[in-house]
């Protein structure tokens, strides 16, 4: 009985999750029907399915309307196929060679470093080195600031994308679009920009004017009500594709991610 | 390419697109972003990721489409695709996490606004529904993954080892302890 229970213990799992059929599934019910131990695994094993089933989750609508959706994946699309061909065999063939004298510098460099200048051992008493150096915290600081700032990007391209999507309508006798969440989001990235300017101006000084021209537009779109003209979007969308900004925003996003 | 599918039928999509006709892609979204949008929810437990993932899928899709073998069915192919990219997506956010802190704890963007939650964050940010998040959080990826499938998106095991590259013995094992190490985790929880 005790190995029935063990080879049937998996199986238990499967049937409770409804992971079992036609023949496996009628021999472990049969099993089950007569082991008290798998019977009251698969008992409590079902009310667990039970719980999992009411998770809110499977009931879940997307926060972006399908229109915006849409047209975010149609601007990936046209910008992958606007990339120039041979783009990837170009980054691949500078990359690979890039990469490999690296990973050399990082083998040889220690060698190389103690044949120059021997290195004398610490004098007694004398604390050891942090392990993080001064300079590798440097990095990881500016790594972390281009991060942030790579996101921030990414996040205000989405904004003025969706507001470029034909919105929909709030009153179609006035001709007017709903912007509403589109304009929220706008403020909180401009937040999010006043951090990251103070956390390292340096590390993101090449992305700046993007980060300005970025600024400019979610301050107009922020400064939309909610239930706006169309014209007015229409005029953002014109200001936004005369400054190439989507395309600028990706490819800045690309330097800064590395 | 000739579509020898009904037309306005996945299939039909699918082939349009892998002939590089783009307005395939609206019908094709409209017909499965809300379920895909649920897996990857379901996988990654933020509403934010679990929309760039599903616009990474069917990004992904158009450029793939010539890939496609031509028969099998779009919607399994879709999920797969999705549940990479959720898999993909939730590895980088790990390495992320281990070499950035946040600017806030939880959800920045929400944090900074300081305003109202929208009714989807409402409704995601319910009592069972951060239980299960802590729950699927201590699972492996690939066994996170594998109970997903099953439990939202409910593939068969087959298809569930097809869709991760996986053996059917290996699905059969993660099934079984990521049940059990959820059991674990929400003990005492009623639905």
């Amino acid at each position: 009985m005790i190995f029935d229970h063990l080879r049937y213990g998996p199986k238990v799992s499967l049937l409770a999750f409804g992971a079992l059929e036609g023949r496996a599934r009628e021999a472990t019910e049969r099993h089950a029907g007569s082991c008290a131990r798998c019977r009251s695994e698969l008992e409590s094993l079902l009310a667990l399915h039970e719980v999992l089933r009411a998770d809110p989750v499977r009931g879940a609508e997307p926060g972006l309307p399908l229109p915006m959706l849409v047209a975010r994946v149609e601007a990936r699309v046209s910008e992958a196929l606007a990339r120039p061909r041979g783009h990837w065999a170009w980054r691949l063939g500078v990359g690979l060679p890039a990469a490999a004298a690296i990973v050399a510098i990082a083998l040889l460099a220690p060698r190389i470093a103690s044949r120059v200048t021997p290195v004398p051992p610490p004098p007694a008493g004398v604390d050891e080195p942090p392990v993080v150096s001064a300079e590798a915290l440097s990095r990881l600081e500016r790594n972390v600031a281009r991060e942030q700032a790579a996101r921030y990007l990414s996040d205000a391209g989405d904004v003025l994308v969706t507001v470029a999507a034909a919105p929909a309508e709030c009153d179609r006798k006035d001709e007017r679009v709903d912007v509403g969440q589109a304009s929220a989001r706008s403020r909180e990235l401009l937040a999010r920009r006043a951090l990251l300017l103070e956390s390292g101006p340096q590390a993101v000084a090449s992305a700046r004017p993007v980060l300005d021209d970025v600024e400019q537009a979610l301050r107009e779109v922020a400064s939309l009500e909610s239930c706006v003209r169309r014209r007015d979007v229409e005029r953002l969308r014109a200001n936004v594709e005369r400054r190439q900004l989507l395309l600028r925003i990706r490819l800045m996003t690309r330097e800064l991610e590395g | 390419m000739q579509s020898p599918a009904e037309p306005g039928s996945d299939l039909d999509l699918l082939h349009r697109l892998a002939a590089g006709d783009r307005e395939a892609l609206t019908p094709l979204m409209e017909r499965h972003y809300r379920r895909l949008y649920r897996l990857a929810l379901s996988y990654l437990r933020n509403p934010d990721d679990a929309l760039d993932a599903v616009q990474e899928t069917f990004v992904k899709t158009f450029q793939n489409a010539a890939r496609w073998d031509g028969t099998s069915e779009a919607g399994p192919w879709l999920s797969r695709i999705t549940i990479n990219v959720a898999i993909d997506r939730y590895r980088r956010d790990k390495r992320r996490q281990a070499t950035f802190t946040p600017l806030a704890e939880g959800d920045h963007d929400e944090t900074i606004a300081g305003g109202e939650p929208s009714p989807e964050r409402r409704t995601f940010g319910s009592e069972l529904a951060g239980r299960i998040a802590s729950a699927l959080r201590v699972l492996p990826e690939k066994q996170r993954a594998v109970f997903v499938l099953r439990h939202y998106e409910e593939m068969s095991l087959e298809e569930i080892a097809e869709s991760l590259g996986m053996s059917l013995g290996t699905v059969k094992s993660s099934l079984h302890r990521a049940v059990h190490r959820l059991r674990e985790r929400l003990q005492g929880v009623r639905a």
